[in-house]
């Protein structure tokens, strides 16, 4: 699997602007890159394993599950044509709109739907999001829409920047990160998927304890799976899409399902992400 | 004064035990400062090292984030590195910035980001890299300075919970003071059996030379003798020998004893033969006087008066003589008239010596005791008294009752008894018996004589002379009639 990356990487990575360098892996027969931004399961071996297994039945070739610290990074890969698909924020997907095609949607409580959440470590008292002013703030990356992006679209609402409205602040790379450092107070707010705290709040029960949610966003398009525009014909890629859909009819799909607490996938439109992007513009407006 | 016998006197199954549990307690006392000394110092060192292998990790986890000033991968890195490192028990890290402000500590409540270090707990540690640890308190302090290209970029600072070390030395001492404990009760009771069986030998050796001084000589016996140690059977060999020696001379002395009296006999018998001639004479005279002058009534009647008295003397002195040497009277009693024969004995030495005796014998009636032997004892003084008093002296005897007790006190004008041969009556345990050479051998017999009566006796020296006082038990007449 790496070394299968690192020979993409370096032919790839000599032409990394040219339309060449855009051209679709999948069109290899011998495999298939699929990327993931960290959730929450950024370590789960186990998931890793049953999704490459099922995708690999799926899609009849070798299938190389892709995984950077940050979501900068995939968007990156999948931009420059090293990835055939990836599971991104929905950040990235408005920001790359024009370069990028829906795969699909995942279905989280039966909709393709979720909030972002901003947090407190339990002593706190706030009990709004104006109550976190002056408070160290987890954020968890740039790039993702419930981890920095509503925030910051909240602090340019109010005419500020993260810098004036928090005493200090941080990227932790990941979900689950944000609410360790909130729990264990080395911040005492941050931001974080609604999805991802619901979910941990049931696996990891002591963890999200320490925690307590002061705002909770609009509904949002839930982060897609998403391919380059200029390979969502081939056929390795429907397949993908189509593998992805009928997740809940195959039983390795189920269990990857319950992993992930999803309830399927559904093929998304770019009007789901509207809000998204109308907050991204106001924030690079702001910028 | 202590309130303790001095050591010396103290029994050997006692002294060695206790010297035993002396020399444990010092050799454990030593044994235990050395190995506690030397537990400190490897603890010490261990715990450098492995403080040192947790910052050797930390500082290469932690280096790259802390170059970039991320404080997220920089707590994420402490955090994780809690209770990964086995032996190092940190309560807490903090990342240092070159400012003194904290970039991230694995207690952020406690440290939180970009707060300057608090003054009193930076002053335990270290301002170089280094080690500092306070048993007192159970803590170590451990400082590392973080350097990227020479430049210091911060330093991490760790307080360690060495709690666990010094449980450890606890249950040492512990384990330490349970072991050299039982040792030292183990190796005392050790050898109070060791010392108890190997002084046996001793035992049996007093309680012969116990018996010894009652006046039973024996050798020990031959079983003793095999299960001793060879220095033990020396000591029984010569004991016996001793014993063998010891026996020898009582049967000697015995003999000599009897020759002795055989010897008084001879004397006496040539004394009464001088009491029994004197009369002779006056007698033969009056015999003569009787044929002579036998129409004369009074002259009859005094010459046979006077052959009475002569006759009466003789019987008298013969009598005396046949109660003492032929034996024949109640062992069981004295008579007072028994006593008062003795004089008749002795007539002859007192008559050469030109001695006045004085008789006393305030005895009323018989008494319940061995008379053969009171008469032994009492002669012997008698004559004793007689030989030594000068010419012309006084000796005197005086028998008395008193208190259940028989007192004969006999006394002369002599130049005094000499010590040795007072011992011979006075000596409370086993007399031993003159030699062959030595004179003395009535008087050791009469001292035999009056331990035999269960009596004692009692030498006073006066300005002129001795007085020996024997005082011999009387049974009383219920045990007598008992008897």
């Amino acid at each position: 699997m790496i070394p299968a990356v690192s020979r993409r990487s370096i032919l790839l990575g000599t032409a990394a602007a040219s339309v060449s360098s855009i051209l679709p892996a999948a069109g290899a027969s011998e495999g298939f890159n699929f990327g993931l931004t960290p959730l929450f399961l950024d370590n789960d071996i186990e998931l890793l394993a049953m999704v490459e297994r099922y995708l690999t039945k799926r899609l009849e070739r070798p299938i190389a599950l892709i995984k950077r610290r940050t979501y900068h990074e995939i968007s990156a890969m999948l931009l420059s044509g090293q990835l055939d698909a990836a599971w991104i924020c929905d950040d990235p997907y408005v920001q790359y709109q024009d370069k990028l095609a829906l795969l699909a949607v995942p279905l989280y409580r039966h909709k393709p739907l979720y909030q972002t959440y901003v947090i407190v470590n339990d002593s706190n008292s706030a009990q709004s999001f104006d109550d976190i002013r002056g408070t160290v703030h987890a954020f968890s990356d740039p790039d993702s829409t419930s981890g920095y992006l509503v925030t910051r679209w909240m602090l340019a609402l109010r005419q500020t920047t993260p810098a004036r409205f928090f005493r200090d602040s941080f990227f932790t790379y990941g979900h689950r990160n944000v609410i360790r450092a909130v729990g264990a107070g080395l911040a005492q707010s941050g931001s974080i998927d609604g999805y991802v705290w619901e979910v941990m709040t049931e696996r990891e029960p002591e963890l999200v304890r320490r925690t307590r949610i002061v705002f909770k966003s609009e509904w949002l398009g839930f982060p897609p799976i998403v391919t380059p525009m200029v390979i969502r014909d081939m056929p390795a890629v429907k397949a993908l899409g189509a593998a992805l859909l009928d997740m809940p009819t195959d039983p390795l799909g189920q269990k990857i399902l319950s992993v992930l607490a999803l309830d399927g996938f559904t093929t998304g439109t770019p009007d789901m992400y509207e809000s998204t992007k109308e907050k991204w513009l106001i924030v690079k407006a702001q910028v | 004064m202590s309130r303790f016998p001095r050591l010396p006197a103290w029994p050997l199954t006692l002294k060695v035990p206790l010297l035993v549990a002396a020399l444990m307690i010092a050799v454990a006392v030593i044994i235990s400062q050395i190995v506690l000394t030397r537990l400190v110092k490897d603890q010490e060192t261990n715990l450098t090292l492995l403080a040192n292998a947790y910052l050797d990790g930390l500082s290469a986890a932690v280096l790259p984030a802390v170059i970039r000033g991320d404080v997220w991968e920089t707590f994420d890195v402490l955090d994780r590195a809690r209770g990964q490192y086995s032996g190092v028990e940190a309560r807490y890290a903090i990342v240092e910035l070159p400012d003194g402000s904290v970039l991230a500590a694995s207690d952020p409540t406690s440290f939180p980001i970009h707060s300057p270090v608090p003054a009193e707990l930076r002053s335990k540690f270290l301002n170089k890299d280094g080690l500092v640890i306070n048993d007192d308190v159970g803590r170590a302090w451990l400082t590392r300075g973080l350097r990227a290209e020479g430049f210091s970029v911060g330093q991490i600072l760790a307080e360690i919970d060495i709690a666990s070390l010094l449980r450890i030395r606890s249950q040492v001492v512990l384990t330490l003071i349970l072991v050299n404990g039982a040792l030292a009760i183990a190796f005392s009771l050790i050898g109070y059996f060791a010392v108890k069986h190997m002084l046996q030998p001793l035992g049996v050796l007093s309680r012969y030379v116990e018996r010894a001084r009652e006046g039973r000589v024996e050798p020990i016996p031959e079983r003793y003798r095999k299960k001793v140690a060879s220095e033990f059977g020396q000591l029984f060999d010569r004991f016996n020998a001793m014993a063998r020696a010891v026996s020898d001379r009582e049967t000697l002395a015995s003999h000599l004893a009897e020759q002795d009296k055989y010897a008084m006999l001879g004397r006496l018998a040539s004394g009464m033969a001088h009491e029994v001639n004197n009369p002779l004479g006056g007698m033969m005279n009056a015999i003569d006087t009787i044929q002579s002058h036998s129409e004369d009534p009074e002259v009859l009647s005094k010459s046979l008066d006077f052959l009475k008295r002569g006759l009466a003397g003789i019987r008298n002195v013969v009598r005396a003589a046949l109660v003492t040497y032929k034996g024949g009277s109640d062992t069981s009693l004295l008579t007072p008239t028994e006593l008062d024969d003795l004089p008749f004995l002795v007539q002859h030495e007192t008559g050469v010596r030109r001695l006045r005796l004085d008789w006393r014998n305030r005895v009323p009636e018989p008494l319940a005791i061995d008379g053969p032997a009171v008469r032994q004892i009492t002669l012997n003084l008698l004559l004793n008294a007689c030989a030594a008093s000068p010419f012309g002296g006084a000796v005197a005897v005086e028998a008395s009752r008193s208190d259940g007790a028989l007192r004969i006190a006999v006394s002369d004008e002599g130049p005094g008894l000499p010590q040795d041969m007072a011992a011979l009556l006075t000596s409370a345990g086993r007399i031993a018996a003159p030699s062959r050479e030595s004179k003395g051998l009535g008087l050791w017999t009469t001292g035999n004589l009056i331990k035999r009566l269960n009596g004692v006796a009692a030498v006073e020296r006066r300005e002129t002379g001795t007085r020996i006082v024997v005082t011999l038990p009387v049974k009383t007449e219920a045990a007598r009639h008992a008897a």
